[in-house]
């Protein structure tokens, strides 16, 4: 039977820590018993050059030197490896424990547990079992879409991407060419901000709305990464967030809870009450939803778009 | 979580580590410590002895197990250092970025976000340059402050809460007892109870909370198992009615905010999505909403709803 992948793995990066020197592929290969059995050099040297690539991905640096006879040599010294001291208190441990339970995305699970792991070998304490809050609170990163990682990865290593996107009304996916700077996740969606290099701007991209592979592009990007990225106000402009205006609606009393939650001002009339609520994009159709509980006074524009919708639905 | 070779290999070469600083380590407790089960860590263990610095020089890891302590014979023997491994790019960024967001939740009790903070320092200090990879990520929980002392209060001290809670499907309040279980937050932050009025189990949006009460009844859920939330929030049952909503390219975003089975693309550039929901008549609202840019097709008693709706509302226009 085939030696497991994590055996082998773990029998590189201790003879790679344990040596006193750097070795040679094939002093390596004599070592570890995974090599030995390799059917061809070709099978063996493509098995190690992802072997090492892992153990950099695990956080390991390998160190390529030469040996007397100037063949490639590698080595993983203590001293670039090691953990530096580190403590925590338990109140720390159990936060830290917390935090790392959020991921639901399988890559940032393992690397959030693997780190609790080292540190817990570096001594840190164990949470006590059910600290209150920490206890009772859940929070959760939701991170379902697959663009996610390839997307985390090309921010990391600043590697320009190309993806098809749709936009939010249109069927036709269109490639977009990008230089990712950042992810940021609000209200329970990933967006992704970063340079367009067709639209020759600063776009955000829903990651929903990639609707196919990430792939990455060789070269260096074209536009500084700014230091600061704002993901998050690009965002809320667009989804109306900014009220520029206000508006006067009815409202049928024992409605709407969320309209009156916002409004500025309550008067009674009768079985109704009048409103004024803050008036930004995307107010007519969420008026509308209220069907006959709500009247749209004024603006006039407000009142039209909201009639028009509401004709639109009464045709069927 | 299935289990890849590279997080194995990472908790290995930890547990290498740790199991040095602990002859005779008790196999529940190193289980625990690292957040596995204790079949994972005697997998683990059965694939250790094969380790070591070269398979032919006898210095494998002699590591074993009776089931219940672990024991490794040759610890001296076999350098495999002292200190356990520095934090990889990704290791720092899962923790820093999950760090910084649990900190910014208006909920958290001063002390925890203090030591959440004292924590997220130490572990910058110690990443060093694989610290900076974690500002390419960054996660905004949102939570409705008020509401949450309130909710936390009740689980802590394990009491009862009176709401008054906004339905938008029915556009209603109604005012129910319910017993916490769990705080969680998914975009935004839900408390799953045990509601009184229904006698089951419900969950309620933060943000959807008029009026919150403590009251001196001591809650008394029955125990259930919290919901595994790993496929969403929303997972309709097989049984629940189904719905179909025809959109155009103006309602194409339906689809991206609606649990559906399926969505099927239209020769105009719209879909047709159908989905399933325990109460159709929710998706009244949809429809009106949609406008121009979709309708439901079927139930038709459900399309006819919304379209009685319109009508309804149109006549305060003098239509």
């Amino acid at each position: 039977m085939a030696i497991a992948k994590a055996e082998r793995l773990m029998n590189l990066a201790l003879c790679l820590l344990g040596t006193r020197r750097p070795l040679t592929k094939r002093e390596l290969r004599s070592s570890i018993e995974a090599y030995l059995e390799a059917a061809s050099d070709d099978a063996f040297n493509r098995m190690f050059e992802r072997d090492k690539d892992d153990l950099r991905e695990l956080g390991l640096i390998i160190d390529i030197g030469e040996n007397v006879d100037g063949e490639a040599a590698y080595q993983a010294r203590r001293d670039h490896n090691q953990l530096p001291p580190i403590t925590f208190d338990p109140a720390e441990a159990a936060a830290l424990g917390l935090a790392a339970r959020v991921w639901q995305q399988a890559r940032l699970a393992g690397a959030a547990s693997g780190a609790l792991q080292k540190l817990r070998a570096a001594g840190m304490p164990e949470a006590e079992a059910d600290r209150g809050a920490s206890g009772a609170l859940e929070p959760r990163i939701p991170t379902q879409e697959a663009a996610f990682e390839p997307l985390m990865l090309a921010c990391r290593d600043r590697r320009p991407v190309v993806f098809p996107y749709r936009k939010s009304d249109s069927p036709q996916p269109v490639r977009r060419h990008v230089e990712p700077w950042a992810l940021e996740c609000w209200r329970g969606h990933w967006y992704l901000a970063g340079w367009d290099r067709d639209r020759q701007g600063e776009r955000v991209f829903r990651l929903s709305r990639i609707a196919g592979a990430v792939r990455s592009r060789a070269g260096a990007y074209t536009v500084p990464v700014p230091d600061q990225v704002r993901v998050r106000e690009a965002v809320e402009r667009r989804a109306g967030e900014h009220a520029t205006a206000t508006a006067r609606i009815r409202l049928r009393k024992g409605c709407g809870y969320p309209l009156r939650a916002r409004a500025a001002e309550v008067v009674d009339a009768g079985e109704w009450e009048e409103l004024l609520i803050p008036y930004g994009h995307g107010l007519d159709a969420w008026l509308a939803e209220f069907g006959p509980d709500v009247v749209v006074l004024e603006p006039a524009e407000l009142r039209a778009e909201t009639v028009e919708r509401l004709r639109a639905v009464a045709k069927g | 979580m299935a289990t890849n070779a590279i997080d194995q290999t990472r908790r290995m070469l930890s547990l290498v580590t740790y199991l040095r600083e602990r002859p005779g380590a008790r196999v529940d407790e190193v289980a625990r410590a690292f957040g596995i089960s204790q079949d994972e860590l005697i997998s683990d263990l059965q694939v250790l002895p094969m380790c070591g610095t070269s398979f032919r020089g006898g210095d494998l890891l002699d590591i074993d197990t009776d089931g219940e302590h672990i024991w490794w014979h040759n610890a001296d023997a076999v350098d495999s250092g002292g200190q356990p491994l520095r934090l990889a790019a990704d290791e720092a960024t899962a923790l820093l970025v999950a760090a910084r967001a649990v900190a910014t939740l208006p909920g958290l009790r001063v002390s925890d976000r203090e030591a959440l903070l004292r924590a997220g320092a130490k572990l910058e200090e110690a990443a060093g340059e694989n610290a900076r990879a974690s500002s390419r990520l960054s996660v905004t929980f949102e939570s409705e402050g008020g509401v949450f002392a309130d909710v936390d209060r009740a689980m802590a001290e394990r009491r009862r809460l009176w709401l008054r809670y906004y339905s938008p499907g029915r556009d209603e309040l109604t005012e129910r007892e319910v017993d916490p279980i769990r705080l969680f937050v998914l975009g935004h932050t839900y408390l799953e109870a045990w509601c009184r009025l229904s006698e089951a189990r419900r969950t309620f949006r933060l943000d959807r909370v008029a009026e919150i009460r403590l009251l001196d009844e001591a809650a008394d859920p029955p125990p259930v198992t919290p919901r595994d939330l790993s496929a969403g929030l929303v997972q309709p049952a097989a049984e629940d009615p189904e719905v179909v909503v025809e959109v155009g390219p103006g309602g194409r975003w339906v689809a991206e905010y609606w649990p559906h089975d399926s969505a099927e693309e239209l020769p105009d550039g719209g879909l047709r999505i159908t989905l399933r929901t325990p109460d159709p008549a929710s998706l009244r609202r949809l429809a009106l909403r949609l406008g121009a840019d979709g309708r439901i097709t079927a139930p038709p008693e459900l399309a006819e709803s919304a379209r009685e709706a319109a009508r309804a509302a149109l006549a305060a226009y003098g239509e």
